[in-house]
């Protein structure tokens, strides 16, 4: 682009969202190059530049946001929305340039509603501060992934987020109410005001999870739950995976539980051992159940009956109330994998029909084909019909190639064959982390002909195609 | 970038690690992405592989409280102010310090402060040094920026019958090593306040960013410290237990905006809260003790000040929200940032003025 017409541009977007609002400085752009995707990492690491935006702009709400879409479409510039940054898919890197959109101003707490038992907020509200917020008047949000105090609200929306109490509380697509959307071409709209009706598709769920390639979410209403009177832990041991999702399944016909964890054997001797000291084999599982006390007590006698009968070795509370209290120091520098290995979590979900042969699949794909990767899963997110696998792979230093280009193609090649295998068995690309760049030449091969659908809403709703180019496999 | 090897490895940790953003004052305030640790850290990070040039990142370096808050938050023990104040120091050395911090600094070498101000002719006769074994040490921010402490650190320790002194030195280094980080300019502002300090027997300090300094990077220095150091807090539960200050006790509420030097950096115990106590209630808000989220920064407020008064909104806002009605600080920065800011629904004292009120 010329510099006459860039900055033609740049005065247009600060007329949109404010000068100071509005961002061409190496350090901003640097800084929104990055994201939590391995590729990044690894590029900026290896010394390389990754594609940076050509501005950067922070719209304070709805309003100003309309403003820079009508920019974009007019010079038909991308569009990149950027929460946290926090994503592990490459959805909010700025691959083809243009504008990257920070909704972090959008970070207003409008309205805590204990009436209707939910918090309005921007999109760019960090969802921990959504939580404090919750917390002030005495809720919760119950909504806590391991990113919690990394993303906002937005982020996990685009994303399908998910988090560690999801088996009672639900996904992120079920903690949302209302959303305010700026389509691309300017138009500001809002889904219907209450989130189950028969007035037509559900507009939440259209653009939940559609990684800003349909539009910006600048608002939303969030659901908030009452503080659970108590929250019990349970450690227990099964012999093998197969009793644990047989003993599961049988739980989830009778109660929810909020956290339900299985760990693979390998999990189990490698993370558990080492965090919270359990030095048996077999699968460890780690289940919390909470709310009203005499419930609690009554769901309490049934799971231990439950998994008694599936030959489950009791291993008390001790593990489990570890497990809360450092849940997420499991993802500090230090704790987590990290660069120079190379390592990726290949998540996916199926039906309990499915997901024991899925596992089994990926892991010998994984293994045979990559003898260098060590494969370990755990199972944490379930419902009646079925549950979540969190596979990871893990390169170490000394096999990784030192060419970022063979890093790269090392990276893709696992994941074309993780994800493949996925699919090949019944799973889906992905469960919780999204899509973004990293997977999205995989979503054809999962959807084939359904796939016209997403792409006929991308081609009704962004002609120009400005809407983060490359994502979604759109 | 000539940094050590810890600061290096510090960067490299923190940059791609996104745990600790939401709990910066900073960046809660402007919602910029590159007021994160994780942001300063892939900036540093890129300087060390030549990726980028210093110059693009001064600012951000300088958009750094150094409150610690990312450094509490950290699970691993990483510390983002290693980096920041190493940097700091290297664009000192290379000259590359934006110009509005070299307009601090040339205030502080004309003017011998960075603010270029005069102290307020209302204490000039104040700091005028007795004959006394204690010196009551208040600092820069408070002699240039907060006279009104000064006045009432006085009539406090009137009151109670101290026999103490000020003195016209009140530079511990805090500000030029806040700016320029370890530097020889900053380790002869330290030596010279340590010889000040060393004529006496005991030395209240009043600020307790300065009481961080003189406890941890003093002794790190090898600058030694003979008379007894006791921070301001301390020294005044003291004199109320003692006897010497008689203060009286009601049900009224108040909210200790704590400080991050004391609860973060010395081993405060609490001593903010337990004078609140002697004479009223403690009403907690969010975000307090360790978590202490900052308030204000006289410094900052030199060259950000649209930013400063954003973070004392946000930290006013939470006390709103918390239904507090009184807020009491305990360093100059935080009462002069709070105090210019503040709402009419929100009262803020300093924790001297709380006492005061209640003799």
């Amino acid at each position: 682009m010329n510099d006459f017409l860039f900055t033609q541009i740049l005065t247009e977007l600060e007329d949109a969202v404010g000068r100071e609002n509005c961002s061409v400085k190496e350090i901003d752009k640097v800084t929104h190059s990055v994201d939590y995707f391995w590729l990044s990492r690894m590029w900026a690491d290896r010394g390389r530049k990754m594609p940076e935006a050509d501005f950067i702009v922070s719209p304070k709400d709805a309003q100003e946001t309309s403003k820079v879409m009508k920019i974009a479409n007019y010079y038909k510039l991308p569009v990149t929305t950027w929460g946290g940054g926090g994503g592990t898919q490459g959805g909010a890197i700025p691959v083809c340039g243009g504008i990257l959109l920070d909704t972090k101003r959008m970070n207003k707490i409008y309205e805590v509603n204990t009436d209707s038992m939910y918090i309005e907020c921007g999109a760019g509200a960090i969802y921990k501060h959504v939580e404090w917020a919750a917390n002030e008047k005495g809720y919760a949000t119950m909504h806590y992934p391991s990113s919690l105090t990394c993303s906002t609200v937005g982020g996990f929306l685009a994303h399908r987020g998910i988090g560690v109490v999801s088996t009672k509380y639900g996904k992120i697509d079920d903690m949302v109410l209302q959303m305010e959307v700026v389509l691309p071409n300017g138009d500001i709209i809002n889904t219907s005001s209450a989130p189950k009706h028969a007035a037509g598709p559900d507009l939440n769920q259209i653009f939940i999870g559609s990684e800003g390639t349909l539009g910006v979410i600048t608002k939303a209403q969030m659901r908030i739950y009452e503080q659970p009177e108590v929250r019990r832990f349970r450690g227990f041991l099964f012999k093998d995976m197969s009793s644990a999702f047989k003993a599961s399944k049988e739980i989830l016909q009778k109660f929810k539980p909020s956290v339900m964890r299985l760990y693979d054997e390998a999990e189990t001797v490698s993370l558990i051992k080492k965090i919270v000291g359990v030095a048996k084999p077999g699968a460890f599982m780690n289940i919390a159940y909470e709310g009203v006390k005499e419930i609690v007590d009554v769901e309490e006698k049934i799971l231990l009956e439950t998994f008694n009968k599936y030959g489950a070795e009791d291993l008390g509370s001790e593990y489990g109330e570890k497990w809360w209290k450092e849940k997420i120091t499991f993802f500090y520098p230090g704790h987590m994998m990290d660069l120079p290995q190379m390592f990726g979590t290949m998540d996916t979900i199926a039906p309990y029909d499915k997901i024991e042969k899925i596992y089994y699949e990926m892991k010998k794909a994984v293994e045979t084909n990559f003898p260098q990767a060590k494969f370990i899963a755990h199972f944490s997110h379930w419902y009646e019909w079925g549950c979540m696998i969190y596979d990871r792979f893990i390169i170490d230093e000394k096999d990784v190639p030192k060419d970022p280009v063979e890093a790269m193609r090392l990276h893709n090649a696992m994941w074309n064959l993780g994800v493949r295998t996925a699919i090949a068995n019944g799973g889906v690309v992905n469960d919780h982390h999204g899509v973004g760049f990293k997977l999205g030449r995989l979503m054809k091969e999962q959807y084939g002909p359904a796939m016209q659908v997403f792409e006929g809403l991308k081609k009704s709703l962004d002609p120009n195609g400005i809407m983060n180019p490359f994502k979604l496999g759109l | 970038m000539n940094i050590t090897e810890k600061a290096k490895k510090i960067a490299d940790s923190c940059r791609f690690c996104w745990m600790c953003r939401h709990i910066c004052p900073i960046g809660n305030a402007t919602g910029l992405e590159r007021n994160t640790a994780r942001a300063r850290a892939l900036g540093v990070s890129l300087v060390v592989r030549n990726a980028t040039k210093i110059d693009e990142i001064a600012d951000n370096i300088y958009e750094c409280a150094l409150c610690g808050a990312c450094t509490n938050n950290c699970m691993t023990g990483w510390d983002p102010k290693v980096f920041v104040r190493e940097t700091r120091a290297q664009l000192a050395l290379e000259n590359k310090l934006p110009t509005y911090i070299t307009k601090l600094i040339e205030n502080y070498i004309n003017c011998g402060n960075i603010y270029g101000d005069d102290v307020c002719d209302c204490i000039k006769d104040d700091l005028t040094e007795k004959s006394a074994d204690t010196l009551v040490f208040m600092g820069e921010d408070a002699v240039i920026k907060s006279p009104n402490s000064v006045k009432n650190v006085k009539s406090l320790l009137t009151k109670a019958g101290v026999n103490f002194t000020f003195n016209q030195n009140n530079d511990a280094g805090s500000s030029i090593y806040f700016l320029t980080g370890k530097t020889n300019e900053t380790l002869e502002t330290a030596k010279k306040a340590a010889t000040l300090m060393n004529k006496y027997k005991t030395v209240v300090v009043y600020d307790p960013v300065d009481l961080s300094m003189i406890l941890h990077e003093y002794k790190e220095w090898g600058i030694e410290i003979k008379a007894k150091i006791i921070g301001f807090n301390e020294y005044v539960l003291g004199l109320i237990e003692s006897g010497a200050l008689k203060v009286n006790k009601s049900n009224a509420e108040y909210t200790l905006q704590d400080n991050f030097a004391y609860a973060r950096e010395l081993d405060d115990l609490n001593y903010g809260r337990k004078l609140i106590e002697k004479v009223g209630v403690v009403k907690d808000v969010l975000l307090i003790r360790k978590e202490a989220n900052l308030a204000g920064n006289l410094i900052m407020n030199e060259y950000m000040p649209e930013v400063i008064k954003a973070v004392a909104l946000n930290r006013l806002e939470e006390a709103r929200r918390m239904g507090c009605k009184v807020i009491v600080t305990e360093n100059p920065a935080e009462y002069e940032i709070l105090k210019s800011n503040k709402q009419d629904d929100v009262r803020v004292i300093s924790i001297e003025e709380m006492i005061l009120e209640n003799i």
